[in-house]
């Protein structure tokens, strides 16, 4: 059987006002919003100051220590998937731009991991080299939504969520960096969701957010609680999604400037890190 | 920063969102597409002069593509389209436009995107290969590469409208 371009003109039609439900709703704010997001990432590239969130200007939690464990343990039962043996993904960048103030540096990559997965939470270790650590993670769907979680030098949780091709990420400084940060090996915790996970839905059960659905729009906001993390991880499992998180340092030894700046980053990337797979 | 943004985004919202459905076919992913492609589309309102269409249109085929690329679309196309019986059945029928329906899916984001811009918003291919950034040959050789994947044949359309007439 053939078919004639009427036949396709009417199947195209038909198909695309099939909709079921609601019919697709223009937010103007919605559009605005993230048109001033990537005006700001351009603005950040171009000044070579991107990729940079201050851990310490981010909203502040408690989950590090207090949420990410159950999550961690349902990761636990998944195969052991980081794989920094495989080379294709997506690229980190050798150097990481940081800008403190009217001071700008770049930072160097001391330890990177990949990963084939995403749904679950990871912790990566490594040992710093200085108090203004970065961090930065690359994704294939840059779509996709990265939470990372830190501590911070009172012994709560910092960090950032965003969009993975958003500047995803975060970077301490003289100020956030924890007092011990230096004397013994640290870890970042790194979850990577799908660009389509079902964020709100999720917190509606979680949160008893409102059946009103502005009131849960805001993804990057509901996924920095954890109680949402952990049932979307729950809710999705371990889902194929490559991404890699990089650890970006001053070399050893160059010390932070009196107010924290970071000072020229010198020398060639060191691993000095090991990664833990949950 | 306005002048007209919000009256476009009003007035073409919904049919944008329907052909970035008939590229994504997921209703999901083509607002998300809309939004994308409008928020890139507000960035340079300025500096667009005429019909904002052909440029919105081209964000949202290129933001498909490089989407189509990298994501995991748990689609698994047929490698035969279903034959059917007989064609005058409505079973058949049925059954031939869903396989029309599932073979689009299997063309490329490039050839998807000629024939939703060509056959669904009424394009010429000349406007199509303006807004693909491609020649007007190349255009025509994809289109041609769809149609025979789709089982389209724009040859025999006059004989079935007189068929259909008598």
């Amino acid at each position: 059987m053939r078919h004639t371009e009427s036949d396709l003109r009417a199947l195209l039609t038909e198909h695309s006002q099939e909709r079921a439900g609601r019919e697709p709703s223009a937010h103007l704010g919605a559009i605005v919003r993230r048109g001033r997001r990537m005006r700001r990432t351009r603005q950040a590239v171009t000044a070579g100051a991107a990729a940079v969130l201050a851990v310490a200007a981010v909203g502040v939690g408690n989950d590090l220590l207090t949420g990410a464990p159950r999550a961690d343990r349902a990761a636990a039962a998944q195969p052991p998937t980081h794989s920094a043996q495989v080379e294709p993904g997506p690229k980190l960048p050798d150097s990481l731009p940081v800008r403190l103030g009217a001071e700008k540096s770049d930072l160097s990559l001391i330890h990177s991991q990949r990963f084939e997965t995403m749904g679950v939470a990871r912790t990566v270790s490594f040992t710093p080299t200085s108090s203004s650590t970065g961090f930065k993670v690359v994704c294939d769907d840059p779509r996709a939504w990265v939470v990372t979680v830190l501590r911070l030098r009172g012994g709560e949780s910092g960090g950032g969520t965003a969009r993975c091709g958003e500047s995803a990420g975060a970077h301490h400084d003289r100020l956030s960096a924890p007092s011990d940060w230096l004397k013994r090996p640290q870890s970042v915790q790194v979850w990577v969701f799908p660009p389509d996970a079902p964020v709100q839905e999720v917190a509606k059960g979680a949160t008893g957010c409102p059946k009103k659905a502005k009131q849960c729009d805001e993804t990057a906001r509901l996924l920095w609680r954890p109680e949402v993390r952990e049932r979307l991880s729950a809710k999705l499992g371990e889902l194929p999604g490559r991404w890699a998180v990089g650890v970006y340092d001053r070399p050893a030894g160059t010390g932070s400037g009196p107010g924290g700046e970071p000072s020229a980053a010198t020398g060639s990337p060191v691993d000095g890190a090991s990664a833990t797979h949950h | 920063m306005d002048d007209g943004f919000a009256e476009y985004v009003a007035h073409r919202h919904l049919q944008l969102c329907r052909m970035a459905y008939l590229l994504t076919r997921d209703w999901g992913t083509a607002e998300d597409l809309v939004q994308t492609a409008l928020a890139k589309a507000w960035l340079a309102w300025r500096r667009i002069e005429g019909n904002p269409d052909p440029y919105v249109y081209r964000i949202i085929v290129n933001t498909h593509a490089s989407w189509w690329r990298r994501l995991w679309r748990g689609e698994v196309p047929a490698e035969t389209l279903p034959e059917t019986a007989d064609p005058r059945d409505l079973a058949a029928e049925v059954g031939e436009r869903a396989a029309l329906w599932s073979a689009i899916g299997t063309l490329s984001p490039r050839q998807r995107a000629v024939i939703v811009l060509h056959y669904f918003e009424g394009l010429t291919l000349t406007q199509v290969a303006g807004i693909v950034g491609c020649s007007l040959g190349t255009v025509k050789t994809q289109l041609s590469r769809a149609l025979a994947r789709l089982r389209v044949d724009p040859d025999i359309q006059a004989m079935n409208v007189e068929g259909a007439q008598r």
